[in-house]
């Protein structure tokens, strides 16, 4: 048999040598992936990097790569989960699920990761099955999603349209999660209101038929104050050469706006050759003709040209000549705006005149100064839904997470015109669901096990297990060495600093995480992670007075609640990992 | 091993048990999933035997055959690829254990190695035989009538009406299905959205087939999948889902009837064809006429041409297969047209079927014929991406479904992914179901399935059901397997077979020259047992008190055909199927525990139904599967012609490395 040995050998040798026929390696595989050590230490790890994160006193990541990139100081969970990758595709698993969330709902990630993370250790240390572990997580999952969505639901709080209280409650709570931008207290004030505000503007109040959202455009400004930020009704473009500030123009101004290229190129005939003699001058027939649109543009009195790309410098000297602002290389992305804000349809025909009805209005043109940028603000004729926002901070990393915190805090408040709800934050919530589910899950347990094909033992477990899960969600939100504490009427989540005497705890607690509930004397708590008899937590009674002080999005915190437990439950399912080598 | 060689018996069980080894992870209910990533760094997810067969990039020639055949079987049926690896592992061995008896005996071969696989091929051979000839024979006297029927003319999911039993036995198999490919959290959620959507894509005075082979070959047009939300997100929406976005402002108004025109070319003109020349100012002589612009200013003018003829037939919705010029856009708006661009062929085709027109490649040949009618068009926001949603008019005379498509959510796409397979392999499950095995008994024997299923609804009046029976029975013995048929999940059917079995085994005993047969049906017999016993690995206990009750009721009740289930019932899920023994006694239940034993895990098992015909295949295909197996003796690696060229750089190494080569 020597012989073919040899042959084998040749076979493996060549594969090396020529990679493109080379066999398929066998893949790598992995039994029963929770039970190997160097997947749950990474689990454990990204459970630390990710708690470490959240919350408004959350620990900034720095992000910096081995070939001396680009160095990111963040707490986000879309901006971390992006830049950590890890061999391992068992977290893999677990990371894309929750930066998908992430990019749908822009909020919630980090609480989403932090209870999916805790519930799988949760099941891993306890002797649960896993196969009873996801029936019973599924199972509390469909009692806490129909709980937070009635009426009487104790967490939940309706957002009223009339006042912006509620509204810029919702927003400071985002931008104030994020420690990453660097706000004083006023300044954190100072930009929700500009979120609300931004948002505000973005919602038409009068049109018949379809309703479409408006858009805010962010112009971000390095190296100011951040209370000089503003919001803008209309849009901002960059300054066009040739107009000074004394221009006199009569207000309102006819806009023409072109998609085609006003270069003087040739249009598109087909793939044919076009053979030119030498006595032919293609380019000033062409230019002729460009000539001859902006005769019309004149007459028909417009006073801003618009194109999205380049335009002949000729025909720009010629309308300018004529009173006419001209303004080209606007690019793709402000074409829409664009036609929202001024009504006015792009063209592309050269030839034909160009119908009246694609004619836009623009209000008024104003100049404005923003530290070393110089932008021409158009302002619209009657309602329009699109505004511009100027960020302002004092370096790029801040700005770079300020437009993040803005851009999430105007999706959370977007989101509230489907739910007009948001649920109570600073743990709180998480506190309340888990001692409802708690009290809930206590009465008909042998029907409940029944149904969940477990034992009754083996069902309490679980619900124990969901709980702390919960609960350590709620608890990540402290860093400082304090403890966290619950009521025993509303179950609500308290703050006890390290350095408080237990006699004057009453005293130091003041409001609980939420802001609703304030600390009486005829108040009992216990420390979150230990053990209380169930009770029915009551709803906080409504003083119109009392705002709470930190609110979530429901939207997101909801979906959010159903991909962590989801994820995990998926996590508990795998078996089996193979990994491709090729 | 060596590369080549004679391959023994214990090669091909030994290839065979490392698969079963892995498909095992996911087998059952106390299985889980399986994740992998591919070579390009996507992640995977999956359940089904077939894709973790194929995501092994196995090297061994055996294995990868074996692998071939489930992934033929597994094609044509979409199920059965985990069951198809047990059975063939089962069999192997016990092939194996008799053929190294048997040859202990003879001594007319060289070796016994040779004698060896000699007695297993030719058992494999008579397997092959016995399963072509009276398999479907006995399947149809020993399982089916154990059983029950779904017909695909009661399957609706209008679930106002409670007694629709027949929609929750589809629900049932479905379930069961979902189960073996997702996992539990969701299969009720799956099942109850496939019947959804199944029952409003049933075409009137159509066969189910027509239906379903619809729904799948269309598939990939009809699922949209969106990331990041809860897999309880997933829903079903009316009409159909354009995968594109407007390349214009979508339509302002959402007055009805919206007109459209299906585009496959370039609605402006092309002057220009590739290898044609224009020449541009002929000899010297200027003329106006032959400047450039006069071509591009003809070529705008017919296009505005075009647009006016779209508008005059009312035409404002354009769904183009292809880019358009970006005058075509601006012209389209200013008329208050909107266009749809790139949209893919199949979403065309189907959009053509749906609305009852042709697409059209000139448009200033357009007709009337040409132009479709929408219920509306609108922009529809489905996760990161804009689509265009449609929603096609009722109408009377063309078509009675209710075309809708589906969006299948999930936090990943690994998931969505899984989901969308699961969904299309239970459609060819269904398919492969409901499909006639034998084109001439099918009409009658239908009906008086579905008549004695309707009499088996009342089990009090037993009298009546067992005279019925008597003239029942006879078409199902002639025939064979009628369609649609199910029975109880967890084992049910390997074990009723195997009664079956080991009863014709000792039928054909007592006749001598038979003899043969017996041993064959024998071995089948043992073979099929292995799936229930993997069913139930987690408590043996509980395998054998299900097998001693299934013979103790065959036994006391060999003439009664009832349906009948393995499976601890819960008083909220009666339906005909899980009824229990004839005489609605206890004592002669099926049940494999006792009501007060709440915390039995054999209750976990509670997987509804299958069906009789893939499960029939599936045994075919794993006896065709044996008898090719069996047949290789030889194993030949050969080299193409670019490997002899690297073998000398490889035999100077050849001295140091032997060890590997050997490996």
């Amino acid at each position: 048999m020597p012989y073919v040995g040899i042959v084998y050998l040749n076979n493996v040798k060549s594969a090396s040598v020529m990679s493109r026929v080379s066999k398929k390696s066998p893949s790598v595989c992995t039994d029963m992936p929770l039970d190997n050590t160097d997947i749950c230490s990474k689990l454990q790890l990204l459970k630390q990097i990710l708690t470490s994160c959240f919350g408004p006193t959350g620990r900034l990541k720095q992000v910096h790569n081995n070939i001396g990139g680009h160095v990111v100081t963040t707490s986000a969970s879309s901006v971390l989960l992006s830049s950590v990758s890890s061999s391992q595709s068992f977290i893999n698993l677990i990371k894309t699920s929750i930066l998908n969330h992430v990019s749908r709902f822009s909020d919630c990630g980090l609480f989403a990761a932090i209870l999916c993370l805790s519930l799988i250790e949760q099941i891993k240390k306890s002797a649960l099955r896993e196969s009873v572990a996801i029936r019973v997580n599924n199972y509390l999952l469909a009692l806490c999603t129909s709980y937070l969505q009635r009426e009487d639901c104790g967490c939940r709080v309706k957002l009223d349209f009339c006042s912006t209280q509620n509204l810029i409650t919702l927003a400071r709570s985002v931008i104030s999660s994020k420690p990453a931008c660097v706000l004083t207290e006023p300044e954190t004030l100072h930009i929700s209101k500009l979120a609300v505000q931004a948002f505000l503007l973005t919602v038409p109040c009068s049109s018949p038929g379809i309703v479409s959202f408006g858009r805010i455009v962010t112009v971000p400004v390095e190296g100011h104050s951040v209370l000089s930020s503003e919001v803008l009704p209309g849009l901002l473009v960059e300054m066009p050469d040739g107009l000074s500030e004394e221009d006199n123009l009569l207000n309102p101004l006819s806009v023409v706006l072109f998609s085609a290229s006003l270069a003087g190129d040739i249009s598109e005939l087909g793939d044919g050759v076009i053979e030119a003699h030498s006595d032919v001058d293609t380019d000033s027939q062409i230019l002729g003709q460009l000539l001859e649109l902006g005769r019309q543009v004149i007459n028909d009195e417009v006073k801003l040209f618009v194109c999205q790309k380049v335009i002949h410098p000729v025909l720009q000297q010629y309308l300018r000549s004529h009173g006419v602002i001209v303004v080209e290389r606007l690019g793709i992305a402000l074409m829409e705006p664009l036609t929202q804000l001024t009504g006015a349809q792009p063209v592309a025909t050269l030839h034909t005149t160009i119908p009246p009805k694609t004619y836009g209005k623009v209000r008024d043109l104003c100049i404005k100064h923003f530290g070393s940028k110089t932008m021409l603000h158009l302002l619209p004729l009657g309602e329009s839904a699109i505004c511009t926002m100027i960020l302002c901070h004092r370096n790029q990393t801040m700005l770079n997470e300020l437009k993040v915190v803005c851009q999430t805090a105007e999706h959370v408040l977007r989101l509230t015109l489907r739910e007009p709800f948001a649920l109570v934050g600073g743990g709180c919530t998480e506190t309340h669901l888990a001692a409802y589910v708690r009290h809930k899950s206590k009465s008909e347990v042998p029907e409940t096990a029944s149904v969940l094909m477990c034992s009754q033992t083996e069902y309490l477990l679980g619900v124990e297990l969901f709980c702390c899960a919960l609960e350590s969600a709620a608890g990540a939100l402290e860093h400082d060495g304090g403890s966290s504490l619950i009521d025993l009427t509303h179950a609500h989540r308290w703050m006890l600093p390290a350095d408080a005497i237990k006699e004057t705890m009453e005293d130091s607690l003041g409001f609980c995480g939420c802001g609703l509930v304030q600390s009486s004397p005829s108040k009992k708590w216990t420390y979150l992670n230990t053990k209380y008899s169930d009770f029915c937590p009551s709803p906080v009674f409504r003083d119109t007075r009392v705002q709470p002080h930190v609110l979530d999005s429901f939207t997101a915190k909801l979906s959010a609640l159903q991909v962590a437990i989801e994820t995990a439950n998926l996590a508990l399912d795998v078996k089996y990992i193979i990994q491709d080598m090729n | 091993m060596p590369p080549m060689g004679h391959l023994h018996m214990e090669h091909v069980l030994q290839a065979v048990s490392v698969l079963e080894a892995v498909i095992l992870r996911s087998f059952g209910p106390e299985g889980g999933q399986v994740l992998f990533t591919r070579d390009t760094g996507q992640a995977m997810l999956s359940r089904s035997g077939t894709r973790i067969l194929t995501a092994l990039h196995l090297e061994h020639p055996l294995a990868r055959m074996v692998v071939e055949c489930v992934w033929k079987h597994s094609s044509s049926t979409g199920d059965g690829s985990k069951t198809f690896i047990l059975l063939l592992a089962s069999l192997l061995r016990l092939i194996h254990a008799a053929a190294s008896k048997e040859s202990n005996v003879s001594h007319s071969y060289n070796s016994t190695k040779a004698a060896e696989a000699a007695t297993a091929r030719h058992l494999a051979d008579k397997l092959l035989a016995f399963g072509l000839k009276e398999l479907d024979e006995l399947i149809a006297t020993g399982v089916v009538p154990y059983g029950g029927c779904i017909s695909w003319e009661d399957f609706t999911v209008e679930g106002q009406t409670p007694s629709l039993t027949n929609n929750l036995c589809v629900q049932k198999l479905l379930r069961s299905f979902f189960h073996t490919r997702c996992g539990y959290t969701h299969c009720d959620f799956s099942s109850h959205l496939t019947c959804e959507l199944l029952s409003h894509w049933k075409f009137k005075n159509q066969l189910p087939s027509f239906s379903l082979q619809l729904v799948s070959d269309y598939f990939p047009a009809l699922h949209t999948p969106v990331s990041g939300f809860p897999v309880r997100s997933s829903r079903l929406i009316k009409g159909q889902v354009i995968h594109r976005d407007f390349a214009t402002p979508p339509l302002k108004t959402d007055d009805q009837p919206v007109k459209a025109v299906v585009l496959t070319g370039l609605l402006q003109p092309t002057l220009l064809n590739t290898g044609d020349v224009l020449e541009l100012g002929y000899g010297g002589r200027m003329k106006e006429e032959r400047s450039i612009l006069l071509f591009s200013s003809w070529m705008e003018s017919s296009l505005q041409g075009v647009i006016a003829k779209l508008q005059s037939l009312g035409v404002c919705v354009l769904l183009s297969a292809v880019k358009q010029s970006a005058a075509v856009l601006a012209l389209a708006t200013q008329a208050e047209m909107c266009l749809v661009e790139c949209v893919s062929e199949d979403e065309l085709s189907l959009f053509s079927q749906l609305s009852g027109t042709t697409p059209i490649w000139d448009c200033s040949m357009i007709e009337s014929e040409h132009v479709a009618t929408l219920a509306f068009c609108r922009p529809i926001q489905l996760g990161a991406h804009r689509y265009v949603h449609v929603a096609f008019q009722d109408s009377e005379e063309r078509i009675t479904i209710k075309p809708c498509s589906l969006i299948i959510c999930a936090p990943g796409e690994g998931q969505i992914e899984q989901y969308a397979c699961a969904l299309q392999d239970a459609i060819r499950m269904l398919l492969r179901m409901w499909e006639p095995m034998h084109a001439a008994a099918t009409t009658t024997s239908k009906r008086t399935l579905q008549s004695h299923k309707s009499a088996s609804l009342h089990t009090d009046n037993l009298t009546e059901q067992t005279t019925y029976r008597s003239t029942a029975i006879q078409p199902i013995q002639k025939c064979v397997l009628k369609s649609g048929c199910v029975i109880s999940a967890g084992g049910l059917f390997e074990l009723l077979l195997h009664h079956a079995l080991l009863q014709h085994g000792h039928s054909c005993s007592v006749s001598p020259d038979l003899n043969i047969d017996a041993s064959v049906s024998q071995l089948l017999a043992n073979a099929l047992l292995s799936v229930p016993q993997k069913i139930y690995s987690h408590s043996p206990r509980h395998f054998l008190e299900s097998q001693r009750r299934v013979i103790s009721f065959l036994s006391k009740f060999p003439n009664y055909s009832h349906p009948l289930t393995l499976v601890y019932k819960r008083e909220s899920t009666i339906s005909p199927i899980q009824a229990e023994g004839p005489l609605g006694d206890g004592k002669l239940s099926l049940h494999c525990c006792r009501e007060g034993d709440k915390f039995s895990k054999v209750s976990e098992l509670d997987l509804g139904l299958e069906s009789v015909s893939c499960k029939y295949q599936l045994l075919l295909a794993v006896l065709q599967c044996v008898a090719s197996l069996l047949k290789v003796d030889t194993v030949l690696p050969t080299h193409t012609a670019l490997h002899t060229q690297s073998r000398r750089f490889a035999r100077t190494s050849w001295e140091g490395t032997e060890d590997e080569g050997e490996d």
